[in-house]
């Protein structure tokens, strides 16, 4: 009977010890993927910046911007990218939609991402877009990847449409939780227009013909959770200029945009619960429960083998043994 | 011989139940209803 305990318990402990490094690097980067069907909304504020009035052509201080980020997942065109793939592949519809403190819209700026849902690479495929115009990802964008590390990553800036390396600068406290700060600076860089304009009239290619040119800059930073590799807080501080031409009469260049975007505090309070809660999932296949497994199997290892040695230590295996005489005891 | 068919049991099931979980995943799930958006939400 102890022979067949600790048989049982040798299983058990090969499997739990198997189960350590299993789930570890074999089940963590097959389960972990960000869902196809994700839908997140996020509000960031700018106090106090300085906007363009198109009607005037002058750059004025006004109380506050808002910028509303939403991303969509799309299931069904993941589904057709993943047939020809053979990845994971998520698809984010995403509008960033910008409105001044009269609630008059700003700007309004579609993307189409398309990206690995293990890995966050870039997965180029038809549709991959920014305001309506191709483009070729490579690096993040939004998110970082599960166990982000203590490196400097290539992030991809969507208005510039170029990739720039985005720095890590530190392990900082953010709201109770370690989070890994990233910092880029993306330097004075001519761009596009929009293609949707705050003014009825007024195109990018009714600007483009004045020989206009509009210009940015911007710092990104990035508060990152590493183990989900999800950002909990964005700020950027960000200048948008237009710059010679003949729509800007003896001016060689004119603000349209200067201000320190920050996530709305109630939104900071909502990503952080949320990235809590799936920190807690991805630690548990990662550290947890490989952990555990492995504490236990050790222990029923361990356990297994001393029924053994019980066992022989008290005359040979136990079943066999069991079914002998008992030794006479010696008489002197 | 019969701690080393033991052990192979307990490694064969460890690597089932491994295999089963990540074959069988997650639900992709539906697109959201919800519209990208284009006014300013009260809260989260």
């Amino acid at each position: 009977m102890r022979r067949k305990a600790g048989l049982v318990l040798l299983a058990f402990a090969v499997f739990f010890t198997a189960m350590s490094p299993l789930m570890r690097w074999y089940a963590f980067p097959r389960l972990a993927k960000i869902p196809p069907g994700q839908y997140q909304d996020a509000v960031l504020e700018a106090k106090n910046p300085t906007l363009i009035d198109y009607a005037t052509m002058t750059a004025k201080k006004i109380d506050k911007v808002t910028i509303v980020q939403t991303l969509k997942g799309n299931v069904e065109a993941s589904e057709k990218i993943e047939e020809s793939t053979d990845r994971d592949v998520v698809v984010w519809d995403a509008l960033s939609y910008v409105e001044d403190d009269k609630g008059r819209p700003v700007s309004k700026i579609p993307e189409r991402y398309i990206f690995d849902a293990h890995s966050q690479e870039p997965v180029h495929a038809a549709g991959e877009s920014v305001d309506g115009d191709p483009v070729r990802r490579q690096g993040l964008e939004f998110k970082w990847p599960f166990l982000t590390e203590k490196r400097d990553y290539e992030y991809f800036d969507a208005q510039a449409r170029v990739t720039k390396p985005i720095h890590y600068k530190g392990t900082r406290t953010f709201r109770g939780m370690e989070v890994y700060y990233f910092e880029q600076t993306i330097p004075w860089t001519k761009v596009p227009f929009p293609k949707v304009m705050p003014v009825k009239g007024i195109t990018a290619a009714s600007l483009a013909e004045t020989g206009t040119t509009r210009w940015y800059t911007t710092v990104r930073k990035f508060w990152v959770e590493p183990a989900t590799g999800a950002p909990v807080y964005g700020e950027e501080i960000q200048k948008n200029e237009l710059r010679g031409g003949t729509l800007l009469g003896d001016r060689d260049r004119l603000t349209v945009f200067e201000g320190h975007v920050k996530m709305r505090d109630d939104y900071i309070e909502s990503t952080v619960d949320l990235v809590k809660s799936q920190r807690v999932l991805v630690l548990l296949l990662t550290s947890y429960l490989p952990w555990g497994c492995l504490g236990l199997g050790l222990l029923l290892l361990a356990l297994s083998l001393w029924l053994e040695a019980r066992g022989r230590g008290r005359g040979g295996p136990g079943p066999t043994a069991s079914s002998d005489p008992e030794p006479e005891p010696a008489t002197a | 011989m019969r701690a080393l068919i033991a052990a192979v049991i307990g490694l064969a099931a460890a690597f089932a139940l491994v295999l089963v979980v990540t074959a069988i995943g997650a639900s992709p799930g539906e697109t959201s209803p919800e519209p990208l958006l284009t006014t300013v939400p009260e809260h989260p």
